[in-house]
Formats: C-alpha cells, structure tokens, sequence
C-alpha cells in the first residue's frame, strides 16, 4: 500500500478522529491548527483557526455539524463544520485534556487538567441551552481530586462517560447526577487513550505501562490484554474484524537517543481473541501517538510525534488474512 | 541529458514521457486522488468522488520565462503540466497525471464532498494540494504467523552470533580461510615446508628462550594499576641506557625494502607473522602524504624467525612489486 502523507502540522500530533461516515479525517496536534481533511484523497477541506496554544482532542458530533476542540489554551471550542467558523468558546482555568459529543449531539463533555494549582474537573453543557455556554455554566461539573483524567469517551446511550486517570484507574461517571457508578483499576500507568467499538459495548484503553487492554463498556470487566514492551499511546478496535490496532514506541522523550530502526515505531496489529500479534506497519519516525480505524475498517490513520499523518488503505493480503491459532 | 531541445516541438510532452525512464535528472514520483473538476451530483445516491494516480514528471528546460501551467483532461485522466524554477536556476517541467474516480456515496457524504474550502487551504485549487498531501513511499504489513517468527525477529540470525569468532583457520597464514583456499599458499605454503623441515621447527609463535628479555608491557598489563619508573622491573639496572636493548632486538631485525606505496603496517603484520612473533615493525612514511616509502623493519624476538623470514620472503612477490629482504645493518649512530 501507498500511504498519503499529510503535512497539516508543524508538531506532533495529538489526535485523529474520522467523522461518522469515516469521509472527514480531524487532525489535532501541539500546534494550534485544527485540520479536517478528505479520508479518500488525503486533500485539505480546511483548517479551524482559532486556538493559541496545543490541541489536545477533538470531536465530530453523528451528523458531522459540529467539531469540538479542547486546547493547552484553557479554552474549548465549537466549530461549524462546514465553514470553518468557531460558534462558542467555553473558557476554562487550565488546558482542556479531553472532549466529546454525547450520542445526540447535544451534550458536550469535557476534562480538564490539574494544573496551576487548579482541580481536574469534568463538565457537561447542553447545546440546546445556549445560556450555559455564554454564562460558563455547565449543567454539570464533577470534581477529580485525586489522579487527573488523561483520557475519556462517552459511554453507549449518552448515560455516562468513561475516564481514564493518570494513575491507570478507570472510572464510569454519571452524565445525568455526575456520580461516580463504577471504578476499576486494572492498568499501573498513565491511560493513553480510549476509543470504543463501532457498537459502544467494548471499548480498548491504551496505557503507559505497556499494555492495551480491552473492557465492558457497562461493567467495565477487564477483557483482554494486548503486552507490547514499549509504551501504548493509542489503540482503535477494527469495525470489521476482531482486529486490534495499537501505536506506541518509546517516550518521546527518548526518541532522539534511538534510531528508527530500533525504536519500534510500527503499528501493530493484535487478533482480538487470542490476543497475539499478526501483523506490523512500519512508516513513521517517532512514537505514533494516535492511531483510527476507518468506519468502513478498509483503512486506517496513524499520527506521530514526527508530526505526520497517514492515512493507509489496506492491500488485498489484509482482507484475506486468517489468523492461524 | 536531453535538454531544451523540445521546448519549441509540439510533441514536446511525448517525448518528455518516453525519455522520462532512463533520465537520473527525472523526478517520477505517484500523485495522488483529484477531486472530479466536472463533478455532477446525481439525483438520490449519486455522488462524485475522485480518485487518481498520477505519475508526475520533470525536465530541464532551456533559458526563458516560464511558460504558464496547463490542464488537460482525456476522458478519466487528467494532466496537469507546470512549470517551476529550481534553486539552482534551472527550469523545470513537471507533468502529473490524475485518474479520475468516481465513487457513489451516501447523500451526506456526497455534500460534503462539495463543500468549499475554508481556513487555511480556503484558496487551494481542486484536488490535493501538494503542500500537504502527498502520497508516501510503498510500505506493507509485516505478517506474523506465530510466536517463533516474532522471537527470530529478536535474536536475529544465529550466524551473526559465530561472525566474531574463527570458524577456520588457515595452516599457511592464519587466515580465516581454509588452507586449500589460502593466497600464499604457492609461495609460502612450500617454503614454510621447507624451512620447518631445515630448522626442525615449526612455525608459529613459540615459547620465549629463556633470558630473553620480557617485554615490559607484560608486567605492567597484569595489574592495570601505574607503577612509578622507580618500580618497575629494571629499575635496579640504574644509568644504564637503552642502547644495549636496542642492540639486542638489531640482531633479529630485517629490514625489506621495495615495497609498494600502499603498504600498510597491518599488512607487514600479516605477511611476517607465519614467521614467528614480531617485537617491532616500522615502515617508513612520508610525513606530509602518510604513503610509505618504500621501506620496513621488522623486528622479531628471535634470530631465527628473521632468518626464515628472509629466507621465505625474499623475491616473494607482494602487489606488484618483488620484495627485498635482508638483514638490517646496525644503525650508524
């Protein structure tokens, strides 16, 4: 396969989201520009001008209207899609770590960090309600006083969201009375990221120490385990195969020390069952740090610390490939 | 290098493409998908997506202002032909070709395809544009049928593992090749023969004779540690200078002369070596150009080594050159 290359950033990126339809890729990295572009062509549909300082996350809600950005510039914003126009900005007392739509679109959730002597907190606006946004008064706010959340996703139905914690704690917190439902702790590090299935009932966590691990969205029952030996910063489950794909390599911090040869930059990818590895992509030259399935799980992205982002379309040998037990 | 000549052809992009092969100045690289530029939605699920290839082709033009860029679509590919200026002031063509693809996709996305473009790339042409997108050179997945495969990936060829160490060595000259394969082997194979027989010796390193003096490296080594002059072994032998010492090595020295320019003291090592142990070599070099003039001592711990040194080297051809082996004289001062 030919890879398209995007050079939309000028740092390493933090994270890629496809839209619903899988046509629209967004791409946030440390720098303050917001791409979207065609998954299909790999061409630039615009930018989303507005930020000072790193993007963290971004989300595209089901009918791709509206983009949500969350910054080290202790804002968060909302985007018209198709113009490119920001249409809120929501001002927090330190930077945004992770946001998202609720299933309807409606809802925005969004963590920020503990950070110059402020609080982790979580908070819901309801868009319907447009004096919540212009008052800064989320409906919701739930506090984090002890590990800060590095990673969250809203759980099925919109009732609650999932939060992973810098300490590798995983905990379900209500949307509607913000009380914490489940608590789990099966990670030791940092969790990376967390993407759900295509149906929401699974959901993978990628984590520092090592390991991706897969989980019951209700119960949050530990399911599998994917052991890598280098850090996991990202994991996105296939929607067509019981296939696992995680990006990771070492710290970036150490990446200058190492050559690419040894740095284990590759994609990885992991048969769901029987949690062993199959397959490798190589291609970037730094730790990849998010990784996407396409919703049609025909190809996939990845985005590193070398700033880059590839959108691969899979050869013919990974459709017909069967994983020998 | 065919340049400039076909600028004032016609058929100047036929000709371009047949030479583009064998070219190096030839920059062929794969473009990418287009958008269609005559994209038509269809009623319910029509909509028009491109996708292309294109291959995109460079030559030096000759002096002159820069013709203007030129779009030419034939049925499903399109070709767009620039015109650009390298650093270095050369002109160059660049032809790139683009398939055409259309695809049905669902209404939303088939609007969304048809939105105008905003931000940053709000005033980008059609298509990809190459600032950012660009398609990547070749990879492919890296199948992993079962855990041993993934262990050999660590450790590697086992090979590797017997590199350092000498599976073979060679009788002649210690080489690591088999003795049958042996370069010397006409030449001082059948002399080395021959003078073990002479000698009643065989060749290689011996035993030191006793009351020959130990090189004092050996002593120092042992521990690591520095020990004062005033400690070391010949320390009780005050005054005496360093002169007899050097007498004693003359006596087992030779000196080979007609040596090739390229020479090097690793060479010597390995031609004098089969002889027997070596204390010292010198070769002579030239200060400024670090070549060798012509000329070598080597030293042996034994007269006689340096004595089956003479006699097995001597008129032994090396490079091109015969060489001339022979006792050294004492030096003068």
């Amino acid at each position: 396969m030919k890879p398209i290359l995007l050079q939309g950033h000028e740092r390493s990126i933090t994270q890629l989201k496809y839209n619903r339809e899988g046509d629209l890729l967004f791409t946030v990295a440390k720098d303050p520009i917001v791409n979207v572009w065609y998954s299909v062509n790999g061409e630039r549909l615009g930018t989303y001008n507005g930020h000072t300082g790193a993007v963290w996350c971004v989300d595209a809600d089901w009918d791709t209207r509206h983009v949500l950005t969350g910054s080290a510039d202790n804002s968060c914003r909302l985007w018209d899609c198709e113009t490119g126009k920001q249409l809120a900005l929501v001002k927090t007392s330190s930077a945004v770590r992770t946001c998202g739509f609720d299933f309807g679109g409606n809802i925005i959730m969004f963590s920020t960090d503990k950070q110059m002597g402020y609080q982790c907190f979580v908070s819901f606006f309801d868009l319907r309600d447009s004096s919540q946004i212009e008052n800064d008064e989320p409906y919701m706010k739930i506090p984090c006083s002890e590990s800060k959340i590095t990673s969250a996703v809203w759980g099925p139905l919109g009732e609650f969201i999932i939060a992973g914690h810098e300490n590798g704690e995983l905990n379900q917190f209500s949307a509607k009375s913000g009380e914490q439902l489940t608590n789990v702790k099966e990670h030791t590090k940092q969790i990376n990221d967390i993407q759900t299935s295509r149906d929401m009932t699974m959901f993978i966590t990628a984590s520092k120490d090592n390991t991706a691990k897969l989980f019951d969205s209700t119960t949050l029952d530990h399911l599998k385990t994917f052991r890598t030996e280098r850090p996991v910063n990202s994991a996105a489950l296939s929607p067509i195969f019981d296939h696992v794909v995680l990006g990771g390599g070492q710290e970036a911090m150490d990446v200058t020390t190492t050559s690419t040869r040894i740095g284990k930059f590759e994609a990885r990818f992991f048969h769901l069952g029987v949690e062993e590895e199959f397959g490798r992509i190589k291609g970037h030259f730094g730790p990849i740090n998010s990784v996407a399935f396409h919703p049609d799980g025909k190809s996939y992205s990845s985005g590193g610390e070398d700033g880059y982002v590839r959108i691969h379309y899979f050869d013919p040998q990974y459709f017909e490939f069967e994983f020998e037990v | 290098m065919p340049t400039g000549d076909y600028d004032s052809k016609p058929s100047w992009a036929d000709q371009v493409e047949e030479e583009g092969g064998d070219d190096d100045k030839c920059i062929t690289s794969e473009l990418l998908k287009d958008i269609p530029l005559t994209a038509v939605l269809g009623g319910d699920l029509g909509a028009s997506v491109a996708e292309a290839e294109a291959k995109a082709e460079s030559e030096l033009l000759k002096d002159g202002p820069l013709p203007s860029p030129k779009e030419l679509i034939n049925g499903n590919i399109k070709t767009i032909t620039e015109y650009r200026e390298e650093e270095d002031g050369r002109k160059v063509k660049i032809i790139r070709t683009f398939r055409i693809e259309t695809r049905k996709a669902s209404k939303a996305v088939a609007r969304r395809k048809n939105w105008k473009k905003f931000g940053n790339s709000e005033f980008d042409a059609p298509g990809p544009s190459i600032a950012t997108t660009t398609v990547s050179d070749d990879v492919f997945m890296t199948f992993i049928t079962s855990k041993e495969d993934l262990n050999c990936q660590e450790e590697e060829d086992p090979m590797n593992k017997l590199k350092g160490q000498k599976i073979v060595s060679c009788r002649i000259c210690k080489g690591d090749h088999w003795t049958t394969r042996c370069p010397y082997k006409d030449t001082l194979g059948p002399m080395q023969k021959e003078l073990a027989e002479q000698l009643g010796l065989s060749t290689g390193e011996k035993e030191k004779l006793p009351g020959e003096p130990e090189p004092v490296q050996a002593a120092q080594s042992k521990t690591g540690k520095y020990v004062p002059p005033s400690l070391r072994d010949g320390a009780c032998r005050r005054g005496e200078s360093m002169q007899p010492n050097r007498r004693a090595d003359d006596n087992a020295t030779i000196r080979v002369t007609n040596l090739s320019e390229d020479t090097r003291e690793t060479d010597l090592q390995e031609l004098f070596r089969p002889f027997g142990s070596i204390s010292r070599i010198y070769l002579a070099k030239d200060k400024a150009t670090g070549q060798s003039k012509g000329f070598a001592f080597i030293s042996f711990h034994r007269r006689e080594d340096a004595a089956r040194a003479i006699a097995g080297v001597s008129g032994f051809g090396y490079d091109h050159l015969i060489l001339n082996v022979e006792w050294a004289k004492p030096s003068t001062n």
